[in-house]
């Protein structure tokens, strides 16, 4: 699949929302730890060799579950294989907790959550869509539609549909 | 640069629901010919397939920092470009059917950054917390007399069409919380459950000033102040969990595990 890589590249020179040294695993069989300089960068993860400034590569932070392994140590893995590990090891708790945290909150469809449940609420509590004033309302992405219970909830479009 | 490129096609076909859907001309990468191709818009991401029966996509263009134009082209009308600040970056060039898809396009893709979406939600939080501010005080002072409803900041809320009718603002959030029957369609004006209050608020406010969108964000130059992701205070983070309650959240797990 192309993607437009000097672009990528060039994301990762960005400022970070969170950076440091970890240890990083692959997924593969026979993957080993190695020490790798991480970036949060929007929804992608960048890891770098330690003395270098082209990242290795990136992993998009979409469709990811973020795991507690161990005290210091955490797991991402992708929906569609989810035998396939990454882990990272971290310095102390604290910092395991905190790239936790931020990885959850690095994803696009994590602020679709955020932002209908504050449009819901605040239109809820003052009768006016907030979104109205910037013309943006009627954008898909911004959709709300609350499914009344029963519906058979296969597909989660229970908050957001087209 | 490697890309976990598997997972990142299983985005764009995944459950989640696309942004935007629909053909678009293509300039091929090679030679200049436009290609008819079927393109998936998620989250900052634009995906682009063959066909649309494709369970693979071609190619994705991740939208991150780009801007988006009109452009003239020899051949196609209702062309647009895809541009990014890098050195050497590529152009895309697109072309959309008619005006009113391109129009579409054009606006949807340069709304589709992450950061973006995270200036909006920031704008929401904030605009939330000043709501429930307003609605904190104006328990407390329970004023007898008609007035109008300003919350703070009152420059901003001016709804184009909706006006506020009744618009009683009840303290604890936990009252429209729980009722997970409120279907909430955005079609109509929404009719504010009205909670017992002393204070009739009758306000037809009616702005017409309509705001224009916030400016997507250029690239941060300035040594990168960004804060932390949207992370609204604990307190909205529990209520955003009793709102979905606890059903949804059990079969949105199951969901997920089950890709």
């Amino acid at each position: 699949m192309r993607f437009n890589e000097k672009e990528l590249v060039f994301l990762s020179r960005q400022p970070p929302e969170r950076a440091a040294e970890l240890g990083m695993r692959g997924p593969k069989k026979g993957d080993v730890v190695k020490r790798r300089v991480v970036k949060l960068i929007v929804n992608f993860l960048f890891y770098f060799r330690t003395d270098e400034d082209e990242p290795i590569g990136a992993l998009l932070l979409e469709q990811c579950r973020v795991e507690r392994e161990d005290d210091q140590v955490f797991s991402i893995v992708f929906l569609d294989e989810a035998e396939r590990k990454y882990l990272f090891e971290c310095d102390s708790q604290e910092q395991c907790v905190e790239w936790i945290d931020a990885i959850v909150k690095a994803s696009y469809e994590f602020m679709r959550k955020n932002l209908i449940y504050y449009r819901t609420e605040i239109h809820r509590l003052t009768g006016t869509d907030p979104l109205e004033q910037y013309g943006i309302s009627d954008e898909t992405r911004f959709q709300v539609f609350l499914v009344l219970q029963s519906a058979s909830i296969h597909h989660c479009h229970l908050l957001c549909f087209l | 640069m490697k890309l976990n490129e598997r997972s990142v096609a299983h985005y764009a076909t995944c459950n989640s629901p696309p942004d935007k859907t629909g053909f678009l001309f293509k300039k091929g990468e090679r030679n200049t010919a436009y290609h008819r191709r079927w393109f998936i818009l998620k989250g900052n991401m634009l995906f682009y397939f063959e066909e649309r029966e494709s369970r693979e996509p071609i190619g994705v263009i991740v939208l991150e920092g780009c801007t988006v134009e009109l452009c003239e082209s020899e051949s196609e009308e209702f062309a647009f470009a895809v541009k990014f600040d890098c050195a050497k970056a590529k152009v895309y060039k697109m072309a959309a059917e008619n005006q009113a898809a391109m129009e579409s396009w054009v606006k949807a893709l340069s709304r589709a950054s992450f950061d973006y979406m995270r200036l909006v939600v920031k704008e929401l939080e904030r605009q939330l917390e000043e709501v429930q501010e307003e609605a904190r005080s104006s328990q407390a002072k329970s004023k007898p007399k008609k007035h109008q409803l300003q919350p703070q900041g009152a420059a901003s809320f001016q709804p184009a069409t909706i006006s506020l009718q009744n618009a009683t603002i009840t303290g604890p959030l936990q009252e429209g919380v729980s009722s997970r029957e409120n279907g909430v369609s955005w079609s109509k004006p929404l009719s504010v459950p009205n909670g017992v209050s002393d204070t009739q608020e009758d306000c037809s406010e009616r702005g017409d000033g309509v705001r224009p969108p916030p400016v997507p964000p250029r690239r941060k130059t300035n040594g990168g102040s960004l804060e932390s992701p949207v992370s609204p205070g604990t307190g909205c983070f529990s209520k955003l969990h009793d709102w979905y309650g606890k059903e949804v959240a059990e079969l949105r797990i199951e969901w997920l595990q089950s890709q």
